[in-house]
């Protein structure tokens, strides 16, 4: 039970972060129009960020978690008029040139990552981000939590709350929503069109910068690689959710967390991404349009 | 005519009007006025240009040519949400409710630009369709077609519009229910809203209105006012099956 107890919390911890990337590559192609699959590939470019600052500040735990936050903001915004110059053209979702624009980000990012920033190897965030080297912050049974892998939890927990209440509680929220139903209905209402996705850019970037440093914490670590592999997990959760399905992507990418973290509880780490591919392989043969329904 | 004084006792005058889709010309050089406090039908069959004539004036459409004044200023050339912050507001073709999103969330997207008063609108607008209050929290998608016109209708008044355009209203719907929208549609009108409405359903929307506009394919090809319009015998040939 101590074991059930103890990977529930790990999951929530990974599946808080699944919903934070899940959520920002939904509302990018809800409101924004776009397919950003490597949106998660921005993420990990602002751990990066977050880590050369890190290293280059002595570690001050302030600086780069704010590089981290605002270089993933700006990569966003500055990406923005790419997108919407496709978007004002074309006048709806057109979503293969949207799509080759956000392959071609990912490609250029990874390819820098992996040629000019420590060799390519995987790097490694210091002890004073994750604290790992404290040993246990907090410890009931054989529960135990480091300061860092607590921290993510309650404000990845924080994070998802706050985005569902921006979501379905604010003015933004519900031009967001408006504009992911129906576009052309938002329009005829006089909402602004351009600058509401814009303001979803800013969102989403600082979603991905905020789950940038979480994941520094939780994991510790990253790879060039890394963010392709989010990248490929974010489209499967977005697609067994039901492509656009905000609800949907909550529910299931808390329960990925949570599975790939029973799996390591209980048989081995090294095949929870497997499993994770079956049983999502499986829900999409059962239901090809998501679990929730498709929202697009 | 009163060329200069018309921007005030008009607020809304559309001038030669011309609109195209790639190579379909929907509207091919409209004019019509709307005198503040008046309601206003366009009257053609499916194609003529109506939704295509609203649409523009909400600023929605790209103008090849013509212009659009509202309260004597012009507005051709804005974007859709200044002409809905300047007053104008639309109740689309086929009611445009969003149906994933509740009656309250529908009803403050019509009062996106100012929300520091849509307490006492809601309340207002609660008061004139106690069956929306009913069911503000139920999505929209559950609601019956007529409670949708409502409700596309409540919207436009969050919006504390001056002129609300209504396209084709009466689609759709059951006679009684298109009976009680025109009701609704003649209240508004005498609280002081200006009202441009489409309708195919002819008898009843002239019998709404002051004065009609007759619309061909892209071309307004009569304007006079509804009794009229009622009497004119091409028009009861054409549009009333008499
Ligand atoms: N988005 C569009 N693209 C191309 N043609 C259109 C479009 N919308 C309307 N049209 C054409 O413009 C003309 C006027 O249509 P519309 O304004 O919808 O008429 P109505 O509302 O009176 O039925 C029609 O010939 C219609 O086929
Ligand atoms: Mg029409």
């Amino acid at each position: 039970m101590e074991v059930f107890i103890a990977q529930v919390i790990n999951g929530l911890s990974l599946g808080s972060i699944y919903v934070l990337l899940v959520t920002g590559f939904n509302l990018l192609l809800l409101v924004a129009m776009i397919i950003h699959f490597s949106f998660p590939i921005v993420v990990v470019f602002s751990m990066y960020i977050a880590w050369i600052v890190l290293g280059l500040t002595g570690n001050n735990l302030f600086l780069g978690i704010s590089a981290g936050i605002v270089s993933a903001i700006l990569l966003n915004i500055i990406t923005a008029p790419m997108f919407q110059h496709i978007m004002k053209k074309r006048g709806e979702v057109d979503i293969n040139s949207t799509m080759v624009l956000s392959m071609g980000l990912g490609m250029i990012i990874t390819d820098f990552l992996s040629h000019s920033i420590n060799k390519g190897f995987p790097i490694a965030f210091p002890d004073a981000l994750t604290g790992r080297a404290e040993g246990a912050f907090l410890k009931i049974g054989i529960i135990s939590m480091s300061r860092g892998a607590f921290l993510a939890l309650i404000v990845g927990i924080i994070f998802v709350l706050g985005l569902f209440w921006i979501l379905y509680k604010t003015k933004q929220g519900r031009a967001f929503r408006a504009i992911a139903e129906d576009p052309n209905g938002a329009k005829l209402v006089g909402l602004p069109i351009l600058k509401t996705g814009f303001q979803s850019y800013a969102l989403t970037g600082f979603l991905g910068g905020s789950t940038a440093i979480l994941m520094a914490i939780l994991l510790g670590s990253a790879s060039p690689g890394l963010g392709d592999q989010l990248g490929h997990k974010v489209l499967a959760v977005s697609i067994i959710a039901g492509l656009g399905n905000l609800k949907g992507g909550l529910i299931v990418g808390l329960s990925l967390g949570i599975l790939e973290a029973l799996v390591q509880g209980y048989w081995t780490g090294t095949w929870s991404n497997a499993v994770a591919f079956v049983i999502m392989l499986i829900a999409i043969l059962v239901k090809p349009k998501g679990l929730f329904g498709m929202k697009l | 005519m009163e060329q200069n004084k018309s921007g005030e006792s008009y607020i809304l005058e559309v001038k030669n009007l011309s609109v195209s889709y790639g190579h379909v010309n929907a509207l091919k050089g409209v004019d019509i006025k709307v005198k503040a406090g008046e309601i206003v039908v366009l009257i053609g069959a499916n194609g003529a240009g109506k939704t295509s004539l609203l649409e523009t004036i909400l600023g929605v459409n790209e103008i090849k040519n013509g212009s659009i004044h509202f309260q004597g200023r012009e507005i051709s050339g804005d974007s859709a949400d200044k002409i809905v912050r300047a007053g104008i507001f639309l109740v689309p073709e086929g009611r445009g409710v969003f149906s994933s999103m509740t009656v309250t969330d529908n009803l403050l997207l019509g009062a996106h630009h100012n929300l520091k008063g849509a307490k006492s609108k809601m309340d207002y607008v609660f008061s004139s369709f106690p069956i929306l209050k009913d069911r503000k929290n139920q999505v929209a998608g559950t609601l019956s077609g007529g409670e949708r016109q409502m409700l596309a209708i409540a919207r436009a008044l969050m919006s504390s519009p001056k002129m609300i355009l209504v396209d084709e209203p009466s689609i759709g719907l059951a006679p009684k229910i298109v009976n009680d929208i025109f009701d609704i549609l003649k209240n508004l009108n005498s609280e002081g809203y200006s009202i441009l409405l489409s309708e195919q359903n002819v008898y009843k929307a002239l019998k709404c209105a002051h004065r009609g506009y007759v619309m061909e394919t892209g071309n307004i090809v009569l304007g006079a006012a509804s009794e009229d319009l009622l009497n004119n015998p091409e028009i009861r040939k054409a549009y009333l099956g008499a």
